[in-house]
């Protein structure tokens, strides 16, 4: 990103007081006010769809009290929703508070955050691999085919070839590796020998390798055995990520963490400590600059499409080794699969390793949160969606959320990558 | 000269000459295909296998007074003659390295391809249960889905030309389908449904241009989140007003309307005269699109402003304002083309578009952002998702799948320069900033 290269470092600024700082068009204020205005879009979508108060609004002219009633209805309506929200993924207080006091339950105290970072887990791995293709000016929109494809393989080295649990379990992430990289060898080879634009190529290769799942699913080698369904073999206990409490606690958060916690030293590594981090960004913030320092650009876009192509299939691996052991007909697809997600986390998180995993926990959080909304009070769980893709609309455009909230400073330009259009 | 011929400005490295190599590639891929047409689909059948080709479609009664009988073929005659006008045209395109119309020809032997398939999988005696293709239900019902590919890859047109891609296309469909679904079912009224799919389809254009012209976002990630956003939003909707309200997505699907005498012409009958209002609107767009991208004042702006915005401005045109109506008046072309969807399939249901936008952004690609080629391309496409939907019927021995990779191979080698060469407008996808 171009701040990172050209600003001015930050001890030379003039120290800022706190409230100068809210008032300003710091990024992580951006990123807070966008995830408000998300808030409430999301509520006035509760507001404007939910029978109950729908009813209560049409009857606002019938007596004096009535306005104040369907105003009452309304709060209560998205408070209801945002509370089970927020105690379906992160900690219910109360039976917290139980926990504390009577040392029991702790199993159901711990399973909204346990959810949580199962969820997050994967979409961390693969919203680094899609953040560092931004960092380099690249928009990876086939993080969700490569995840695909990291998982097929993946599920493939882990089902069908039997070895122990310390040797199977590296085994089958590497496999994952591999189908990623294999997919994201496709874009990238294609974009740095010929020029094909890569979201042109990754979003029809999305496609292609959706086809591939179902027909992998259903060729005899992958199919579980026994079934005509689009179901995959299950994989090895030896092949699968254990949850960290045992099976017996019923909290699904598994060694997968690990991973992902891995997946965000390499990432800070590769990208604060090692030169060829430093061509990625060189590469993202300035094309010209880049090659006139003798950098090849096309091998760094090829590098950098491996890297998030694998990153992408290790999500993949790990989704399935951690949460349900098969893959089937539509396995992460669809509009709302990860790698899509990891596109508007990467943005949120301004694609640095530590917002990123920011990012992901929230996001996370609002899926896991969604699932206990629609259970509890009926609202559909799609909710979380369209208020992450609204956060993701203000974040992208920076400069309204400033008009919004009459931000001081100049405009920031926070998303500078993909505007360059289809020609380059 | 006309203005679509400028050369770009900034001389970015993908737009080059013609490697004369391209063309031999195609040449050699159409040889591939013919001589494959030749021996397996050929030489490999027995001679006394035979085709039937029928031109009537099973569910019209009244195909008279001009019905054509059916056509019984030798198998092997038939596919050998095949193979070898193939092989003929590759070997023409080799030999002679033609500038132009390459394209055109590998369309033809994609359709030669397609036909030598089918009297092969039909042949009797043979495994298959059908004895006998039915080109006309082919070509009907494969229409269906050409036309929704027709109106999103419209879509894309009118806003790629004007410098703003719509990624958003699958989201505008979406949009048209969910509210032409409850409209259609309120009022029974496909008209008012059109309306509805108009306005909303318009207003997910305006919150693209909104946000790309005025604020100069990414089109590219403004475009994905819109489709990420409204597929979350319709399943919402889905769940929270048409589970309750089961009025409101009744799913009725609107008949055919059969222009009187035309569509007693065989083939050409059902295929173009007996069709939903959908269709003939459709036809109506083609025609008016290109003639208002390519032949009216206002085209040119537009033209102007998707390959050179600067220069435009400097003339006078209000690169904004065109961009605006541009973007608007696609994502309005694509709503319709969502209620033209749910037209056919009736009920909504989340996820029902299933990609078809973004397979009408690959027709707009593969047709090098022209209404013409587009057209052709959704042809093409429309065919092969229709025949990956109904392959069980046909029996034809390739997987599924493969039909179904196959809109999304043919773009990713047309974009990379292996089929023919596109080009962008070259301002398509820049923000434009005046000064």
């Amino acid at each position: 990103m171009s701040d990172s290269v050209a600003t001015v470092p930050d001890a030379i600024k003039p120290r800022r007081h706190l409230l100068h700082r809210i008032g300003s068009q710091d990024p992580i204020v951006v990123a807070a006010l966008a995830l408000v205005l998300g808030f409430i879009v999301g509520a006035l979508i509760i507001i404007t769809t939910t029978p109950a108060v729908l009813d209560a609004w049409r009857g606002i002219f019938h007596s004096w009290g009535a306005p104040g009633h369907a105003l009452k209805v309304s709060f209560d309506n998205v408070g209801a929703a945002y509370r089970t929200m927020f105690t379906g993924s992160i900690v219910d207080p109360q039976g917290f508070w139980h926990s504390l006091t009577t040392g029991k339950g702790w199993d159901a105290t711990l399973t909204p955050i346990s959810e949580t970072l199962t969820y997050a887990t994967p979409l961390v791995i693969v919203s680094i691999g899609v953040g560092i293709a931004f960092q380099t000016g690249i928009f990876n929109i086939g993080a969700n085919g490569q995840a695909v494809l990291g998982g097929i393989i993946g599920t493939a080295a882990g089902s069908m070839i039997h070895m122990p649990t310390v040797v199977h379990i590296p085994f089958t992430l590497l496999a994952g590796i591999a189908g990623g990289v294999i997919s994201g060898a496709v874009p990238g080879v294609l974009k740095a020998l010929t020029g094909a634009h890569e979201v042109i190529v990754t979003i029809m290769f999305n496609y292609v390798l959706y086809a591939f799942l179902l027909f992998a699913v259903l060729s005899t080698a992958l199919q579980q055995p026994g079934q005509q369904n689009d179901i995959s073999r299950t994989l090895d206990p030896s092949a699968q990520l254990a949850p960290i409490f045992g099976a017996k606690s019923g909290l699904r958060v598994s060694w997968g963490v690990l991973v992902a916690v891995a997946v965000v030293f390499f990432a800070w590594w590769l990208l604060d400590r090692s030169s060829l981090g430093f061509e990625f960004r060189v590469t993202g913030a300035n094309p010209q600059a880049a090659r006139a320092s003798g950098m090849n650009a096309r091998i760094i876009v090829i590098v950098v499409f491996l890297i998030s192509g694998g990153l992408a299939g290790l999500a993949g691996v790990v989704q399935v080794a951690s949460t349900t052991h098969y893959i089937d007909g539509v396995f992460l697809i669809g509009n709302a699969g990860i790698g899509f997600t990891a596109i508007t986390v990467a943005l949120l998180g301004r694609n640095r390793p530590m917002g990123i995993v920011w990012s992901s926990l929230l996001f996370a959080a609002l899926g896991v949160g969604g699932r206990a909304m629609q259970a509890t009070t009926g609202i559909p769980l799609d909710l979380a969606t369209v208020i992450q893709s609204a956060v993701v609309l203000f974040v992208a455009t920076p400069v309204l959320v400033k008009e919004i909230f009459r931000l001081r400073g100049a405009p920031s330009q926070s998303v500078e990558l993909a505007t360059k259009g289809w020609n380059s | 000269m006309s203005v679509e011929e400028l050369t770009p400005a900034v001389d970015t490295p993908s737009v080059r000459k013609v490697p004369v190599g391209r063309t031999r590639v195609i040449g050699v891929i159409i040889v591939v295909i013919g001589l494959f047409s030749l021996i397996a689909l050929g030489l490999n059948t027995s001679s006394r296998a035979h085709s039937a080709l029928t031109f009537s479609p099973v569910d019209i009664l009244t195909n008279a007074p001009w019905h054509l009988g059916t056509l019984t073929l030798l198998t092997f005659w038939t596919n050998v003659i095949l193979g070898l006008i193939m092989i003929g045209v590759g070997l023409e395109v080799l030999w002679r390295q033609p500038r132009r119309g390459v394209m055109g020809r590998f369309g033809f032997i994609s359709v030669l391809f397609l036909l030598a398939l089918l009297f092969w999988a039909v042949r009797t005696p043979g495994p298959s249960q059908v004895s006998f293709i039915d080109l006309t239900s082919i070509l009907v019902g494969s229409s269906e889905v050409t036309m929704v590919l027709i109106f999103g890859s419209l879509s894309g047109v009118m806003c790629e030309r004007a410098g703003v891609v719509n990624i958003a296309i699958e989201g505008q469909f979406i949009a048209g389908a969910f509210v032409g679904a409850s409209i259609a079912s309120t009022t029974s009224n496909y008209f008012y449904a059109a309306i509805g799919g108009l306005v909303a389809g318009g207003i997910i254009g305006w919150i693209l241009a909104f946000l790309a012209v005025r604020y100069r976002s990414d089109q590219i990630i403004v475009g994905v989140v819109l489709v990420t956003m409204l597929s979350g939003l319709s399943s919402y909707l889905n769940l929270q007003i048409f589970t309750p309200y089961p009025k409101l997505n009744t799913g009725n699907v609107l008949g055919n309307f059969a222009i009187p005498l035309l569509d007693k012409i065989p083939i050409i009958g059902p295929v173009f005269f007996n069709q939903s209002a959908f269709f003939y609107l459709m036809l109506l767009l083609i025609g008016g699109v290109s003639f208002a991208l390519f032949k009216t004042r206002y085209g040119l702006h537009v033209r102007a402003v998707g390959e050179h915005p600067h220069a435009a401005a400097t003339v006078g045109i209000n690169v904004a304002r065109v961009r605006y109506i541009n973007v608007v008046l696609g994502g309005a072309i694509a709503g319709v083309g969502g209620v033209a969807f749910i037209s056919q399939q009736g009920q909504f249901q989340p996820g029902i578009t299933s990609g078809l936008g973004y397979i009408a952004l690959a027709a707009m690609i593969f047709g090098r952002w022209r209404p013409s080629g587009a057209v052709v391309a959704c042809v093409l496409f429309g065919m092969s998702v229709y025949l990956a939907d109904n392959l069980q019927t046909y029996n034809i021995p390739i997987s599924t799948e493969i039909l179904t990779m196959f809109p999304y191979i043919i773009t990713i080698f047309v974009v990379s320069g292996l089929v023919g060469r596109v080009r962008a407008p070259a301002a398509d996808g820049l923000p434009y900033q005046a000064g």
